[in-house]
């Protein structure tokens, strides 16, 4: 690969959807190239320090089975972590660490120079080159054309990015870096269906002026949770604590009389915020009962000097945001080292993306991450991934791929987006997937490492790893399925054991259902020594214990999906369906959805519509049943 | 007086060609309705309702002329002369349902009201269209995602001040506070389900034991053809009757009789008359009085279940006096002493007929179809679930909890996740 050549995929971005679209790609052997306007600020984690956390470690753990990077580098960079819901369900146990910025900005830096297949380059990208309506390249600042086949857009909040702080507010994608003016004119240009959206950050505080002998601390687990698995931990950094401080009636009444110069409230900013990140100034206004909030004051890395106090997000002026800080009891003498802001960006709408996150208007074109509308670096990697995976299939002329609900968080994502869209930025919970106790972080790579490594995005040494744990749960799942225990084998301290006597004979796997039985007391009482790795003996336990509601589901699944994975003909011609009200059928002939599934979680799209719709496949001829899958991961 | 609605988007201009100008929407005007050369048809009344304030969420226009066949008829081919079509059954409905006027159970009972037969099942389906059943569900529904706001931020926030959760002893009462709720609904939903059905009553018994006089008698025709050789009614007989304003079948089968001298075509008659009494709403064994009772009619009796069978000791005219009802040595079966040729006892049969089956009210019933049963069955069964669940982990009960509303939202239509977290945002203060 030499330089100027034309390439297969071309990454506009290097935030965290940026690296791992540009990574993959690569890793499947594509001449990609990543064009940022800053290299230095490649995986930048530019709000808070922490990777992970409830819905969204999941993600990370679904980009680790994928060969993605953020796992490995969060693990990393830890200087704190915690399994999150530890006392409730594996289901909705979640990874989160702190980060150190400086080591996670060099792990990146280190995993994109080095590789193979990738070229970098710093430059501002100002058009799409677009031929016969498909995307074929990137104009750069000064007129430089840059030919490729695909091209994946991740923007973040730099399309017409403008900063507000107060009532001054200036145009920019970041803090202080220059938003990408040029470039989202453009876009808008093209008539993709653009809107706007805000975000916002919390100030930063010198962490010399923090009392935290005054405050609770917070430490993290030892040993360090980590996302990354099959492969050797990373040298461990020294761990740091969070500390815990509460906003006060004061600080309250400071915001309160600030808010008349809040750009949220004087109308400055048009876009909605997320409601499940709300600003300081929001949460005063909209839980005005509540006399304190929360606030983790989260070190932004070792040897920073630097605290995210994270909790009181804000766009209020810069002398309120200091009387405010500085009402809160243990940062009374706390200095503020960047202001709060709160940001409004360009992003499309998502429904006009395909669930592999092309562009439905302009083929070649990828969409990633925030610009699509969503929030956090987890949601943004993990589009990132698909984007990148899709782009090298759609150079090598070969189908999509992407994960569906049942498979994925990620796949509840991209249909979430595509299909619904979005009214404020979107972020993962566990409760967006209903198929919840099938989607854990424990069974991540079970769940996705096969696909990816048939995609070429797992080396050897990590499918080697994988396969050999792979084995050794398939040989105890087999095990303990053909093991019974019988009844009148059983001594009386073995009969206490299984919590009373057996009425007939019962396999290992059945027994385990029962809340209060392991594997290895089965096993003991089974008269048998077997010794496999700890990992496949959790791996067990935690089948066993969702095995009921994971048949059920799948049962019905099976139902349901008869007619939810039916794939609609794009050629459908939903004018000639009789019944379907306007509305509804506007948006069918919009959205042109993949699926009956998709049809049908369509906002709008009532049963009856989905059975008029299926009626009219029938009638010609499209009705066709994709084959049952089996073996689904459990 | 006869009404010819007409609903659509070309309403204006159709109602316009026969009727001239519309009246102010909702009020009643006088006009002449006129064919497509100006000729009278009739005059009569004329009430147009704008979209979306119609029934249908379309323009509709209602004519009110003189009911007589004639005009209906000449009004209809010269509205479908300008470009009206007849609609389809249902079609009204189904495009208030399309157009958001109705929910899928306002959709329903009012199909229910169409196809209503009785006085009682027509009640339940207005109760139904008023949405007192859609309501109930909806209120019930609405209790589940209550607990699962909580639940679920429990999980998804727990890592939040602000969020407390549930503890294990509050969340079962809840859960079983919910349960009670929906058992009354299912009682209301099941009884509208029995009352929209048209049950059968049967008639089984030995051969010649007199089934098809006392069809006859009870139905006041000669239906089933009566012969004093053995074996004569060798298929199913029904014929439709009304007790107590709901329509049902009295059926007669062939005699109950095993072994020798029986022909294929008989067999075939003893099979058909056992399924007939199976699926019976009630089953009257006629048993020739002084007779014992044989094998056959045991296994009838075990098969259907006293409390859905009377015993009815036929032709008391030739031996014993009538007795009336007594009890018979089978615990809990009744019996009922009958003279199908004088007439003796006919009263107290159909007294008892009415209680068992013909008179169920239905009045607080709901019109409920099997399909919303079924999903109030499985939202019950997931609750029931959730409860068991409490014990074994939250991530456990909110799945049965999910799958509780997603039931409820089959009767409905109406569950989101996005509503969900709605609440959760605007239930707790979330966002560290």
């Amino acid at each position: 690969m030499t330089q100027w050549s034309d390439y297969d995929v071309m990454v506009i971005g290097g935030g965290h959807a940026g690296i791992e679209a540009a990574s993959a790609a690569a890793r499947m052997g594509r001449a990609t190239l990543l064009l940022t306007q800053s290299l230095d600020t490649l995986g930048a984690l530019s709000c808070n320090p922490a990777i992970g956390g409830i819905g969204k470690g999941h993600l990370v753990r679904e980009i680790d089975a994928l060969g993605g990077l953020m796992g490995t580098i969060a693990d990393a960079a830890a200087i704190q972590g915690r399994l999150l819901n530890r006392r409730k369900g594996p289901a909705v146990r979640a990874t989160r660490i702190q980060a150190d910025r400086l080591t996670y900005r060099s792990v990146t830096h280190t995993a994109i120079f080095g590789q193979p297949n990738l070229q970098l380059f710093q430059d501002e990208a100002e058009a799409l080159r677009v031929e016969n309506g498909a995307c074929r390249g990137v104009i750069t600042r000064g007129g430089r054309v840059l030919r490729g086949k695909t091209v994946i857009l991740t923007a973040g909040t730099f399309l017409a990015g403008r900063v507000h702080i107060g009532e001054k507010s200036y145009p920019a994608g970041r803090a202080s870096d220059p938003a990408a003016a040029r470039l989202a004119e453009h876009i808008r240009d093209l008539g993709l269906n653009m809107g706007r959206l805000k975000t916002g950050t919390p100030p930063r505080l010198d962490a010399r002026t923090v009392q935290f002998d005054r405050l609770e601390a917070q430490k993290g687990e030892s040993p360090l949770p980590r996302f990354g698995r099959f492969r050797p931990a990373p040298p461990p950094l020294r761990q740091v604590a969070c500390h815990i401080a509460h906003t006060n009636p004061k600080t309250h009444e400071i915001i309160r009389d600030g808010i008349p110069c809040s750009p949220m409230y004087t109308g400055a900013i048009e876009g909605p915020g997320p409601r499940y990140c709300p600003s300081i100034e929001d949460k005063v206004v909209r839980f005005a009962h509540r006399d304190a909030h929360q606030i983790f004051l989260e070190p932004e890395g070792l040897d920073s000097m630097e605290i995210y106090p994270n909790g009181i997000s804000t766009s209020l002026p810069l002398d309120v945001q200091i009387r405010a800080v500085q009402s809160i009891a243990g940062l009374e003498e706390a200095r503020i080292t960047r202001p709060g802001y709160a940001i409004e960006y360009d992003f499309l709408d998502p429904r006009s993306l395909h669930p592999w996150l092309e562009v439905r208007a302009v083929p070649g074109l990828f969409m990633a991450g925030q610009v699509n509308g969503t929030t956090g670096y987890e949601e943004a990697a993990a589009q990132g991934l698909i984007a990148g995976v899709n782009a090298a299939l759609r150079c090598a002329e070969s189908e999509p791929w992407y994960p569906m609900r049942h498979e994925a968080y990620t796949g509840v994502m991209l249909d979430d987006l595509v299909t619904t869209g979005l009214t404020e930025p979107y972020r993962m919970f566990t409760s967006r997937a209903e198929h919840r106790l099938g989607l854990r972080e424990d069974n991540a790579d079970l769940r996705l490492t096969p696909t990816a490594r048939t995609l070429g995005l797992i080396d050897e040494s990590r499918w080697a790893a994988f396969e050999s744990f792979r084995e050794d749960l398939e040989a105890e799942r087999a095990y303990i399925h053909a093991t019974r225990i019988y009844p009148n084998a059983l001594s009386e301290t073995e009969e206490d054991a299984l919590g009373g006597t057996l009425r007939s004979p019962q396999s290992i796997a059945e027994l385990m259902r029962r809340p209060s039985l392991g594997y290895r007391e089965l096993v003991a009482i089974a008269g048998d020594d077997r010794r496999p790795p700890e990992s496949v003996i959790e791996q067990l336990e935690v089948e066993a214990r969702y095995a009921g509601y994971l048949e059920r589901e799948r049962a019905e699944a099976g139902r349901l999906r008869r007619y939810a994975d039916v794939v609609i003909p794009q050629e459908c011609d939903y004018e000639a369906i009789d019944g379907l009200s306007n509305e509804v059928r506007q948006r069918l002939i919009q959205q042109r959805p993949h699926t009956v599934g998709q049809a049908s979680r369509l906002p709008g799209v009532t049963p009856a519509a989905v059975s008029l719709l299926l009626v009219h496949l029938r009638r010609r001829g499209w009705l066709r049943f994709p084959r049952t899958q089996e073996g689904e991961p459990g | 007086m006869a009404v010819v609605r007409l609903s659509g988007p070309n309403t204006q201009g159709i109602a316009g060609a026969i009727a001239g100008r519309l009246p102010v929407p909702r009020y009643a005007a006088l006009r002449t309705f006129r064919d497509a050369d100006g000729a009278a048809i009739d005059r009569g009344l004329l009430l147009y309702f704008p979209a979306p304030n119609s029934y249908t969420g379309d323009d509709t226009v209602e004519f009110h002329c003189h009911g007589g066949p004639a005009v209906v008829e000449a009004l209809l081919r010269h509205l479908v002369q300008v470009g009206a079509r007849g609609a389809e059954p249902g079609e009204f409905t189904q495009r208030a349902y399309l157009n958001g006027r109705l929910d899928l159970s306002q959709a329903e009972a009012v199909a229910a009201l169409i196809e209503a037969e009785t006085g009682a099942a027509a009640a339940a389906a207005l109760r139904s269209l008023d949405g007192e059943f859609g309501q109930a569900v909806d209120a019930v529904a609405d209790w589940v995602a209550a607990v699962r706001v909580e639940l679920e931020a429990g999980l998804d926030f727990s890592d939040e001040e602000a969020v407390e959760g549930l503890g294990g002893g509050e969340l079962r009462g809840r859960i079983l506070g919910i349960v009670e709720h929906l058992e009354e609904i299912h009682r209301r939903a099941a009884l509208g389900v029995q009352v929209g059905r048209t049950g059968d009553l049967t008639i089984v018994g030995a051969p010649n034991m007199g089934k098809s006089s006392l069809m006859n008698a009870l139905c006041g025709r000669d239906a089933a053809i009566v012969h004093a050789a053995a074996g004569t009614t060798r298929d199913v007989v029904t014929e439709p009757i009304r007790f107590g304003g709901r329509s049902v079948r009295l059926v007669d089968t062939a005699g109950l009789r095993s072994g020798e001298g029986v022909g294929d075509v008989e067999v075939e008659g003893v099979r058909r008359a056992r399924r007939a009494a199976a699926g019976a709403l009630h089953v009257m064994l006629a048993v020739e009085d002084g007779q014992r009772l044989d094998e056959a009619a045991e296994s009838v009796i075990r098969k259907v279940g006293v409390e859905r069978m009377t015993l009815v000791r036929t032709k008391t005219d030739l031996g014993g006096g009538a007795t009336g009802l007594r009890d018979s040595k089978l615990v809990g079966l009744t019996e009922v002493a009958v003279s199908a040729k004088t007439g003796e006892g006919l009263e107290a049969l159909i007294a008892r007929l009415e209680e068992v089956g013909g008179g169920a009210s239905g009045e607080d019933a709901w019109a409920a179809k099997e399909r919303h049963l079924a999903a109030l069955d499985r939202a019950k069964a997931a609750l029931y679930r959730a409860c068991r669940a409490v014990e074994g982990g939250e991530e456990m009960v909110a799945e049965d909890l999910r799958e509780a509303q997603d039931q409820l939202g089959e009767i409905t239509g109406r569950v989101t996740t996005e509503e969900l977290l709605g609440r959760i945002f605007s239930s707790f203060c979330i966002g560290k």
